[in-house]
């Protein structure tokens, strides 16, 4: 059998254009902020149609409004989503192109599905926006499909990615999937025992999530942030939402860690300078937990609300962070992304680095426009 | 070679790329040109004090967020997928190169979306001034967005002097490549003028009363006349900054000087119907007239990229990166060492194919004329899937080698192979001469019979030999 080594270059066409610290902090934080949103697509999505059809007022309105968000969410879901693949590529080029190839088709289908499903959300958002007239059954039906087709999009990621760590999976994928040693792009990583775990693992971790941004939203930015009804039904189903994605991350996340990790992986992770982190990606949920078990018995229930949403925020880069360890762990023995030279493009990153201010100032205007105005919906 | 390459029949990989990426260009010019229309429109709408055009402007936001922020987006992120899976080596080399623009781009994107959403969201929220503004960041946010990718874009038809001189071997000097001022010019245009006919079709849809419609249809020729004039500048720029190799390829090509022909014709006609039609005769703008407007539009700018693409044969990054997947300073040391050698991919096939090939890490290369004819067809097909494949189907498909080399004996063919390089938009041979015989051996079965009504002119000494 082919040495899963020997698949990786270890020669570099051009050194990186910058310090691997930095590529690394560019590519987590732009995962992590990526989850927040994507999280709200991905459990969020599925939470609002079923409040929105099985619901109370209350919880009517609450899904009216997460669904009406959701084209907005989306695109910015979508386009955070450039920055950790734009620094993916940049580092790790040599793992994430032929693990891709290897799965190519449905690699590629994350592209097609995502259309259609961006689509239905539309159909949908922007009915209960008034925008669109008519067809409702089928808008609705639109919007479930899209909701399972986020599903499975987030199955594709995590099935990508997952043979992108692991190179040992290759040379037998390869084989089997290839004509003249040219990949087919067919090869399934069924077999791979940290996909589905991987997977349920961010479903988790969307249910926090939306938990967290309900309750953040009811406080902030609904029209009816100041009405008691509305925002004790928000807490209590966020409560109960976060308690369950919680329990899910923990079951999942046990699964992920007992069950598939190989023993070198675990001891490596559980041992000095890693453990605090995985026991910081492990635990992180409890804060927010905490607070949103808690907080309806408290006053200033808005800075609370605000304080779970940076919570879970923190939640999620925990586990970015640890994520991004456990990858480099993964590929050490293959391709060990700290022994690429650099030449560092200064001027580049200052232009992205003052673009990026001025975009954040350009945003933060617009944003105090809005302020002034009603709150929609 | 480099990396696993991905076989896709009939159509071949990058063919992906071809497909999503005219797609993406023809709404992603629309993002560009209609969000500058939208902030010109909309400031003029509010000076006026004209309700009924602002109203219609309203409806084509919506039309416009739902096409470009959607459809655009999604199909710009198809684009990255299929580079990477169908152009790994190319796509390594252009990010590492360009990362930090990129980056720069996405802030664009954030601001774009957020603008855009904004501009639809609270129309009727905000007051005039700061909605016109708010239209004003986004049509700047993309048009910079514009510029930032037309320098990656233009670098990969002419890279100036990135592979002479080191010293020129930086983001700066790659960015300002000598296509780049052109291009944008071209590609601003074109945006000014697609975002018109977009503008043209939607109001021939949704507006009945006579007189708005004349009001859309005077004000949107505007910008169409000006992206007219700036498409033609642009495109002399661009032709006369176009490297030699990409001319020559333009002059060779048959159907490249059908296709620059017709784009010229478009372009020409265009501008006469715009003339005619919605600036002289606004009540013209039928659904029917719009729509074949856009047509013309589309098919122009849709044979221009397909042109643009063209003449970058063999390279798909300029003087740096082959078509099929190749550094260009690497040509002799594979002629010289080997293909299926130097290949990561190629290697381990062989490798674990036939170990018994290998001694001390190297290919020995006599033995493997020596293997069994099946065996040799097999090699010759790996050669042919990491050589040729990026730009051929075999048997069938585009530009399938199969019907090509009709009528050719061996010789002929191996010849050809040989000297590839001598033959316009053909990356060079780049393997040893046994692996050369191995691709002959491999070509002759997948060669295309002569059809028979050709055969008539034939010398006897000439006959095709199957060798299958």
């Amino acid at each position: 059998m082919t040495d899963p080594a020997s698949l990786i270059q270890q020669q570099l066409a051009s050194p990186l254009p910058a310090p691997v610290w930095l590529v690394q902090t560019f590519k987590t934080l732009g995962f992590a902020l990526h989850a927040v949103l994507m999280s709200l697509w991905y459990a969020g999505l599925p939470s609002a149609l079923v409040l929105r059809f099985l619901g109370s007022e209350p919880a009517r309105f609450q899904g009216r409004r997460l669904i009406r968000q959701m084209p907005v969410i989306i695109a910015l879901g979508i386009n955070l989503g450039i920055v950790p693949l734009l620094f993916l590529q940049l580092a790790y080029y040599k793992a994430f192109y032929s693990a891709t190839i290897l799965v190519a088709w449905f690699w590629l289908a994350i592209v097609v599905l995502l259309l259609p499903a961006y689509y239905g959300v539309y159909a949908y958002a922007w009915q209960e926006r008034g925008a669109g007239r008519g067809l409702i059954s089928l808008r609705a039906t639109a919007a479930w499909a899209a909701a399972v087709l986020l599903l499975v999009i987030g199955f594709l990621f995590a099935h990508g990615f997952s043979l992108m760590d692991h190179v040992e999976r290759w040379p037998k994928l390869w084989q089997a999937h290839s004509i003249a040693g040219a990949a087919l792009g067919t090869a399934l990583n069924f077999g791979d025992p940290t996909l589905w775990p991987r997977w349920l693992l961010m479903f988790g971790l969307a249910l926090e999530t939306t938990a967290a941004w309900l309750v953040f939203d009811a406080f902030w930015l609904s029209k009816r942030r100041d009405n008691p009804e509305q925002t004790q039904w928000t807490w209590r189903f966020a409560r109960r939402l976060y308690t369950l994605g919680m329990l899910w991350f923990v079951a999942a996340g046990s699964w992920y860690v007992f069950g598939s990790w190989t023993e070198e992986l675990r001891r490596t992770m559980f041992r000095w300078p890693f453990w605090p982190l995985t026991l910081l990606a492990a635990i992180s949920a409890g804060l927010p937990w905490l607070l949103i078990m808690t907080a309806e018995r408290r006053p200033y229930k808005r800075l609370l609300s605000a304080l779970i949403a940076l919570g879970q925020i923190g939640v999620l880069l925990a586990n970015a962070v640890s994520r991004q360890a456990v990858q480099n762990v993964n590929l050490k023995p293959y391709w060990d992304v700290f022994a690429q030279t650099t030449a560092i493009q200064w001027g580049p990153i200052l232009l992205f680095l003052v673009t990026l201010c001025i975009g954040a100032v350009v945003v933060a205007w617009m944003l105090v426009q809005l302020k002034r105005r009603p709150a929609l919906g | 070679m480099h990396y696993l390459w991905w076989y896709v029949p009939y159509l071949t990989a990058p063919m992906l790329i071809a497909g999503i990426a005219v797609l993406h260009v023809l709404v992603s010019h629309y993002a560009v040109g209609g969000g500058l229309f939208l902030a010109v429109e909309t400031g003029y709408a509010y000076r006026t004090g004209n309700g009924a055009y602002l109203n219609y402007l309203r409806r084509h936001s919506a039309f416009f967020v739902l096409l470009t922020v959607a459809f655009g987006a999604i199909t710009g992120v198809g684009i990255w997928w299929t580079i990477g899976l169908s152009s790994p080596l190319a796509t390594e080399f252009l990010i590492r190169t360009f990362v930090f623009g990129w980056a720069t781009e996405w802030v664009l994107f954030v601001v774009e979306i957020l603008s855009a959403f904004i501009f639809l969201y609270y129309w009727d929220r905000l007051p005039a001034k700061t909605h016109t503004a708010v239209g004003w960041i986004y049509a700047i946010a993309a048009w910079l967005s514009l510029v930032l990718i037309t320098g990656i874009t233009a670098f990969m038809l002419n890279s100036g002097n990135w592979a002479k001189d080191p010293g020129f071997q930086n983001f700066w000097s790659a960015f300002f490549n000598p296509q780049f001022l052109p291009q944008t010019i071209v590609r601003t245009g074109g945006a000014l003028l697609l975002s018109s006919l977009y503008v043209y079709l939607h109001a021939s849809l949704t507006v009945g009363e006579e007189q708005l419609r004349t009001i859309i249809a005077r004000r949107a020729s505007r910008p169409a006349f000006l992206g007219v004039v700036m498409v033609i500048l642009g495109g002399l720029g661009w032709f006369l900054s176009l490297p030699d190799l990409s001319r020559a390829a333009l002059a060779s090509a048959a159907v490249l000087n059908l296709m620059m022909a017709l784009i010229i014709a478009l372009t020409l006609l265009l501008t006469a119907l715009l003339y005619v039609g919605p600036f002289r005769n606004p009540a013209w703008l039928s659904p029917g007239f719009a729509g074949t407007l856009l047509l013309f539009g589309l098919a122009a700018v849709g044979l221009g990229e397909f042109v643009r693409e063209a003449v970058r044969k063999p390279y798909v990054v300029h003087n740096i990166v082959l078509g099929n997947q190749v550094f260009a300073e690497e040509v002799a040391l594979l002629r010289e060492d080997g293909f299926l050698q130097n290949g990561l991919w190629t290697y381990a096939w062989l490798a674990e194919k036939w170990p018994e090939l290998i001694v001390d890490g190297r290919v020995v290369y006599q033995s493997l004329l020596k293997l069994p004819p099946k065996d040799r067809l097999l090699v010759g097909r790996a050669i042919f899937l990491h050589h040729c494949n990026d730009c051929h189907a075999a048997e069938l498909g585009y530009s399938a080698v199969g019907p090509l080399l009709q009528g050719r004996s061996r010789e002929m063919v191996r010849l050809r192979v040989e000297h590839l390089d001598e033959h316009y938009s053909m990356p060079p041979w780049s393997g040893t001469p046994e692996e050369l015989e191995l691709l002959t051996d491999y070509l002759m079965t997948i060669k295309q019979p002569l059809p028979a009504a050709l055969r008539v002119w034939r010398h006897s000494g000439s006959e095709e030999v199957d060798l299958r």
